[in-house]
């Protein structure tokens, strides 16, 4: 059945209000963290955000994506972001790549968790979601079980032992002229930090930024731009027309599950040097890519996207609170608490959004 | 007497559990507090407590056809609360099974008055946020002293009449009871009127609600009797283990759950028993053959289930009775 | 006979309902055949069976000489069918130019096919930057006609391009379909039955999913009976 049309009014103002509830709440927040902090630590957090943010999008986007266009939530998506850094830790100490530097292993390793996840995404997609798409529960009870196989078989391959990823040395020079002064001489002496307004940052947090936001303008484009993007965001809406416009939409659910899961793959590589390599970090992506995709509005790109960028603010500033303690009124000690009640507070903030505004930000009715 | 008549087979089910541990000690020449009998006695209590869970979660699932991905949270806090209030505030069994009834109520309302602002697989997503909120909780560092962290709450102390080292036999007495009257308990719910509104509700929401049914009221009563019921499981297999840990709270515990319910058939009430029964004896002996792995066969196992046999065992033979 | 489309006696279901328990119809090359009835006899269904986002568990269906029944609906439209689906079904997200663009089959067809279409529809050239879901009901009607024009259909399916349109618009519908008897052949659902019998140079009745009558138009309008009886309107 064919969606009643809308009135053509109501479409247009949706979009530039649900952003600017996004501007505001990052303005809200920018406001709060300058006010408690001084400028050089409030960028530094701000920064830290950022890079979670980001690699929250390179999981949401694709999870974002897929759901929007064929109706499937796929909770294997940790799995495969997961799988991501495994495969890339994997690359990055492969014989074969004994002789290169750090920096094109790591680079290989990228691009290689991002092909296997991308592959592993569309094999999945042909074999065992496309058998389902009549009987919909079934297909997130089928992703469901596959991050339980999925995370079974990591553990059998790799054991449970968690791995560390050594940063690849183009962010990991040390030297007497570290930390970099500034983002030009960076380029030359490669310093694993750099001095952002008088404090080092991680020079490779700061890449992960870059990273996302060329992952960003890259499907951002492709939606937009290409003859895909089109069919893709059409298909969001209504599949069955595409399909009786004469464009087989099968092949382009194929398509972009396996584009969703490369992104995934790569946000896994790209997380490695940060989080480490374990069996833990599937779930922990997950949760906070639900979380994002909550705030920002399920099946819409930019929603995932802003939801990501929050949820990695929110992140980042809850890490720095609950170190360096927080005052409760009426109670004299500082209470201080672990990362763990910050990461468990993010699900607070799903609570929240699901009181005010179920469909999130950027989401449509229903 | 009409009673009887319809339940023969249920009731031959009972009496023959019931005289199961004699049978077996008789078999075996063992002691009954010894060695196989006291082993099996074992298994099947557990195989009772997982009864148990999965037929709350079949209430939920099966029944009203909400699909919660969190199921395992109500399943941990039951566990948690038990063992909690047990070992630090050493209160008795009975205001710690009110205990337990509480603190699940409440939680299962809270999280059901929020995540059933959305549906279908919103909601399946939302519930396993929660779900994960609590798992990082019962890991967080913070609560160590009360919780144990990751290493999980040890050593409950569980009333010695009921212990289930030293006094197995009445715990498979308690839990075989235990999982009988929730079962009546469950099938009474199922076909009082709120039963038939939950069931109108998984066929066509949609229709509920014109008739003039408080979906959103139904669904949080299912939930909340479903968590309740969740969180007493979760309070036995604390006893039976003597401990609790994060795991019980984890996607793995709520995997258990929809594997029971799905294997047996969702909503028919004696599946979920019957994947209760498959899961722990079939995981014993998955374990005994292939080691550590077994948990891999179980999710390829579940996949195969979900990919082929939609209705579960129970659901596929009564369709096929019907038919025939 | 120089039929397009065959349609001999298809059943379709939704879930358990069974919808169309028998419908046959023909339409002939380069003609406009209106299929007629009340609300839910079945005709809406008809024609989604036809482009196969339906699958019709009997009967056969033949488009140009081929058999069309069980394949994909990619593949029907193909051949050489363009849908117009009742509300439109326009791509809100998508600018006016991205709804055509969308529809092409080879590169360059809208270029090829732009004359015609913003002859028929000369608002739209206006609009081709503007929103899909910004355009007034009427819009919306001509941008989902204009979507079905621009590949090379051979058959168009329209069903009823005039629903919820001031009579002013529902008449540049009516010419523009007219116009298009010379390019294509059109099987037509309208519950307007002014408008279809204007349009429409043959007829095809249904009632409770099957097939009463069909002819030519004019015999269909001197028909009092069958038009009270099977449309109620006089």
């Amino acid at each position: 059945m064919t969606a009643p049309t809308t009135s053509p009014t109501r479409t247009l103002p949706r979009l530039p209000r649900s952003a600017l509830v996004g501007l505001g709440i990052g303005a809200l927040f920018l406001l709060a963290l300058f006010g408690r902090y001084e400028p050089k630590v409030a960028v530094s957090i701000l920064l830290s955000g950022l890079t979670l943010g980001f690699l929250y999008f390179m999981v949401s986007a694709g999870l974002s994506l897929i759901f929007g266009l064929m109706d499937v939530l796929n909770f294997a998506h940790g799995t495969l972001f997961m799988l991501g850094a495994y495969v890339g830790l994997a690359v990055f100490n492969a014989p074969f790549l004994a002789g290169w530097s750090t920096d094109v292993r790591f680079l290989t390793a990228l691009v290689m968790g991002g092909l296997v996840a991308g592959a592993l995404g569309a094999l999945t997609e042909l074999s065992l979601i496309r058998p389902l798409y009549s009987r919909p529960i079934y297909q997130v009870l089928l992703t469901l079980g596959l991050t339980f196989v999925g995370g079974e078989l990591i553990k059998a391959i790799w054991g449970t032992a968690g791995f560390f990823m050594p940063t690849p040395s183009f962010f990991n020079t040390q030297g007497a002229n570290c930390p970099s002064p500034d983002l030009l001489a960076f380029f030359t002496d490669h310093c694993s930090s750099i001095l952002i307004l008088g404090r080092a940052f991680p020079s490779y947090r700061l890449f992960v930024i870059g990273l996302g936001l060329v992952m960003f303008l890259a499907v951002a484009l492709l939606l937009r731009k290409t003859r895909l993007g089109i069919i893709i965001r059409a298909g969001v809406q209504d599949g069955e027309m595409v399909q009786a416009l004469g464009i087989n939409v099968r092949r382009v659910f194929t398509l972009v599950f396996a584009l969703g899961a490369a992104l995934a793959g790569i946000g896994g590589v790209a997380a490695a040097p940060i989080i480490g390599v374990n069996l833990g970090i599937g779930q922990e992506f997950l949760l906070q890519s639900f979380i994002s995709i909550v705030i920002g509005g399920m099946g819409s790109f930019g929603g995932a996207t802003v939801g990501a960028l929050l949820v990695g603010l929110a992140r980042a500033f809850g890490d720095q609170l609950v170190l360096s303690g927080v005052q409760i009124p009426f109670v004299q000690e500082v209470i201080r608490l672990s990362p763990s009640i910050a990461r468990a507070s993010t699900v607070i903030i799903m609570g929240i959004v699901l009181l005010i505004r179920p469909a999130g930000l950027f989401g449509k009715k229903d | 007497m009409r009673f009887l008549k319809s339940n023969a087979g249920g009731l031959a089910l009972v009496a023959a559990l019931i005289a199961f541990p004699f049978v077996l000690s008789l078999l075996t020449g063992e002691a009954l507090n010894t060695g196989t009998p006291k082993f099996w006695q074992g298994m099947l209590a557990q195989v009772f407590i997982l009864g148990v869970y999965a037929l709350s979660y079949d209430l939920l699932m099966g029944v009203t056809g909400v699909l919660s991905f969190g199921h395992a949270m109500f399943f941990g806090a039951g566990a948690y609360t038990a063992g909690i209030l047990l070992k630090y505030a050493h209160w008795g069994l009975l205001p710690v099974i009110a205990a337990v009834i509480v603190v699940t109520l409440v939680q299962s309302l809270l999280v059901g008055a929020l995540s059933l602002r959305v549906k279908g697989v919103y909601y399946a997503m939302v519930t396993l946020a929660f779900a994960q909120m609590f798992f990082i909780l019962a890991e967080a560092s913070d609560f160590r002293e009360y919780t144990g962290a990751e290493d999980g709450l040890q050593g409950i102390p569980v009333p010695a009449w009921l212990s289930p080292t030293h006094e197995r036999l009445t715990f498979y007495f308690v839990s075989l009871a235990f999982c009988v009257c929730v079962y009546l308990i469950v099938r009474r719910i199922v076909s009082s009127p709120t039963g038939r509104v939950l069931v109108a509700i998984r066929d066509n929401e949609q229709r509920a609600q014109t008739v003039g049914f408080n979906t959103f009221a139904f669904k949080l009563i299912a939930m909340a009797l479903s968590g309740v019921l969740a969180g007493l499981a979760g309070m036995m297999s604390a006893l039976w283990n003597l401990s609790a840990n994060a795991g019980m709270l984890s996607t793995g515990t709520t995997i258990n759950a929809l594997l029971m319910v799905i294997i047996g058939g969702a909503g028919t009430l004696s599946g979920s028993l019957l994947g209760a029964g498959f899961l722990q004896l079939v995981g014993y002996w998955l374990n005994d053959a292939f080691g550590p792995r077994w948990p891999l066969l179980f999710g390829l196992v579940y996949i195969v289930i979900v990919l082929f046999l939609p209705y579960g065992i129970i659901g596929t033979w009564r369709a096929r009775r019907r038919q025939g | 006979m120089a039929d397009l489309l065959i349609v001999d006696g298809i059943h379709t279901y939704i879930g358990q309902s069974h919808i169309l328990e028998g419908v046959s119809l023909s339409v002939p090359r380069g003609s406009i055949t209106a299929l007629l009835g009340r609300n839910g006899a079945g005709k809406t269904t008809t024609l989604r069976s036809i482009i196969g986002v339906l699958q019709p568990r009997s009967g056969t269906i033949t488009f140009d000489g081929k058999a069309v029944q069980g394949k994909r609906a990619y593949n029907i439209a193909a051949m050489g069918i363009g849908y117009v689906p009742e509300h439109r079904a326009i791509f809100r997200d998508l600018t006016v130019e991205e709804n055509l663009r969308i529809a092409e089959r080879k590169r360059g067809d809208l270029a090829r096919r732009s004359d015609l279409i913003f002859e028929l529809f000369p608002d739209l050239k206006t609009f081709l930057g503007r929103g899909g879901g910004n355009l007034s009901g009427g819009q919306q009607q001509m941008l989902a006609i204009a979507r079905a024009l621009v590949a090379e259909n051979r058959l168009l399916l329209i069903d009823e391009p005039s629903e919820g349109l001031a009579p002013i618009i529902v008449e540049n519908i009516a010419r523009a379909l007219k116009r298009l008897a010379g390019e294509t052949t059109i099987l037509l659902v309208e519950q307007n039955f002014r408008m279809a019998s204007q349009v429409a140079d043959r007829y095809v009745l249904i009632d409770d999913g099957r097939t009463q009558q069909s002819g030519a138009m004019a015999d269909l309008v001197a028909d009092d009976a069958a038009v009270r009886r099977y449309l109620g309107v006089s």
